[in-house]
């Protein structure tokens, strides 16, 4: 630390340095506080509301909601204090809950692959397509996003309902084939979350084909690589940006989904999502709906985290390989 | 180019893309074909063909309510999306600060934490401040999940503007105020449009916070529509699902004709 007293004479070797006046570094530092305040002035202004907004109404309950989530709740409704895991081992040890939360990890999983495959040739079509056929694709895929989930979900309803009034069993009946029972199955979870999460694979893919440069593509042809061939060894690999972005966006979005499980799930499967809304609205154990809320964050965020970390140093060691 | 007519592959992947639309699609247009069935339940395939479900679901208070309020709270989000969003953008990409990255993190996180959770968090929230309120409630939480969208397109715009321009007006003599008004905010316009017809949007079809904050006396569409699932059989509900489709058709237009679908998603 350097202070005043200990700092060498002024004048050695000759050269003079101004002794600074001893008012002078309270002074300056009054003028670079008020200068600092004058240029955060409008910082303040125009980030102040929402940095207010979005801290008192968006981090400081998600946090009070995980504290809640350590907490002990008594038969009648009246929070102690002492900090408990139980809820959390509650969620792992209960068979009932613990197969739920599987349950949750398998679909949002099969929803994620089943996308991703449905995902490619629509990709491939509005990145390589003809482009008026690319703008219609566009539109047809996000088109779907801006109708209420809800809706979405009745549609599935009625095509997934068991016995004969399905659309779906009508059809296959039609065909002389015989009925399936998916209504209330994991499978129609399935179903249901992969057309409604569909474009947020499609769109980020075909960003990235998109950016591919088609030299590549076309030397592949050149060197005799057959169609699936150039897709599977220049393409995919060079796709994967893309398609890491859509893995994180479907498999967050299905995993922490409510209104699908309910609907296509109803009462024989569950997930997350429906677990907590009964937890909170119809048994008001706050802390048990509180931790599984929380289980649900870390899944996403683990999701995120976890995915740009594996698919940059994937995207990185491509590009060094390549250079 | 090769020129060998029409290729195995390329058929592959037309009728592969062919049939993953019409996947896509199915549920949106079932609604349509099963409302217009003139039966006392929803059948496949409909009998006969009939208007009065639509008549009839028109004239149900219960949707018409719904409907309404929906509207004027998705009207109440957007609204106060962009009045918080806009000077938000503005100072995120024009000013340079410690603790910039945080700020930004902070109001955009919302698109990537789970709304439902946001939902328990602000239910939980209100109910230790014995905010009963609903319809506040309700519009508190809408802005909170709308907000980032209006950030993130009015910032987009905003990274697009040369910021010379604004400071030639100022060179000029043009205050700071003036200077934006004139020359910057034109510029933004179509990401302020963008933004808020989305925000709109998004408030409409949200779910995941509404089924946490709503009360009898304000139950927004999607709620309504859920409930009706469970006890309407006639075809009313498929000409519900069928009204809200048409509604969705238009916004869609809406967006693709001011602000561009793939701009609005920022993809």
């Amino acid at each position: 630390m350097l202070t005043p007293q200990t700092s060498p004479p002024a004048s050695r070797s000759g050269v003079v340095i101004a002794r600074p006046d001893p008012r002078e570094p309270r002074a300056a530092q009054w003028r670079l506080w008020l200068a600092s305040a004058r240029n955060s002035l409008p910082a303040i202004g125009l980030l102040g509301p929402a940095t207010v907004f979005f801290t008192v109404l968006f981090a400081i309950p998600v946090a009070l909601m995980i504290r809640y989530s350590f907490l002990t709740q008594s038969p009648d409704g009246t929070i102690t204090g002492g900090l408990t895991g139980a809820h959390y081992a509650r969620l792992v040890n209960v068979d009932l809950y613990r197969h739920v939360l599987f349950a949750t990890l398998r679909i949002s999983l099969f929803t994620t692959l089943g996308t991703a495959i449905l995902a490619y040739p629509l990709a491939i079509l509005i990145a390589r397509g003809p482009a008026f056929l690319g703008r219609l694709l566009t539109v047809l895929v996000i088109a779907p996003l801006l109708v209420n989930v809800v809706v979405r979900a009745y549609g599935w309803r009625v095509i997934l309902a068991n016995g004969k009034s399905g659309v779906l069993n009508w059809a296959l009946a039609k065909l002389g084939l015989g009925s399936v029972h998916l209504l209330y199955t994991e499978w129609a979870i399935i179903i249901g979350s992969v057309q409604v999460f569909l474009p947020m694979m499609v769109l980020p893919l075909s960003t990235a084909i998109g950016r591919i440069d088609r030299a590549v593509e076309d030397a592949a042809r050149t060197l005799g690589a057959s169609a699936f061939e150039v897709f599977r060894r220049v393409t995919l690999p060079l796709s994967v940006p893309g398609l890491g972005v859509g893995c994180t966006l479907v498999f967050s979005l299905t995993a922490s989904s409510f209104i699908l499980p309910s609907l296509l799930g109803g009462d024989f499967t569950k997930m997350l999502g429906t677990l907590v809304e009964e937890q909170i609205l119809s048994v008001f154990d706050w802390p048990f709906g509180s931790a599984i809320a929380t289980v649900m964050v870390v899944i996403v965020l683990a999701v995120n985290i976890g995915a740009s970390a594996f698919f940059e140093r994937r995207t990185r060691t491509r590009a060094m390989e390549a250079s | 180019m090769r020129r060998k007519g029409i290729k195995g592959e390329t058929i592959v992947l037309y009728g592969s893309g062919g049939l993953i639309v019409a996947f896509l699609l199915l549920p949106l247009v079932l609604p349509f074909v099963l409302s217009v069935s003139d039966t006392p339940f929803v059948v496949f395939p409909p009998k006969g063909f009939t208007l009065q479900w639509y008549a009839k679901v028109l004239a149900d208070p219960d949707f018409t309510g719904s409907f309404s309020f929906s509207v004027v709270l998705s009207l109440c989000a957007a609204f106060g999306a962009v009045v918080l969003g806009v000077p938000t953008a503005v100072g995120l990409v024009r000013l340079r600060f410690r603790g910039r990255k945080l700020v930004q993190a902070l109001v955009l996180s919302p698109l990537i934490f789970p709304t439902l959770v946001t939902g328990i968090a602000l239910l939980r929230l209100f109910l230790s401040l014995g905010s009963s309120n609903a319809f506040t409630n309700l519009i508190i939480g809408h802005v909170l999940v709308t907000t980032p969208f209006v950030v993130r397109t009015v910032s987009a715009s905003l990274l697009l503007v040369d910021p010379g321009l604004e400071e030639a007006a100022r060179t000029l003599g043009a205050t700071r105020f003036v200077a934006f008004w004139r020359v910057t905010r034109p510029q933004i316009v179509g990401g302020l449009v963008a933004g808020a017809l989305f925000a709109f949007v998004t408030s409409f079809d949200n779910y995941a916070i509404s089924m946490w904050l709503f009360d009898a006396g304000h139950v927004p569409l999607p709620m309504m529509m859920t409930s009706l699932i469970s006890r309407m059989f006639d075809p009313g509900i498929a000409a519900i699902a069928a009204l809200m489709i048409l509604f969705s058709l238009v916004m869609v237009i809406l967006l693709e004709r001011l602000a561009g679908l793939r701009r609005v998603l920022s993809v």
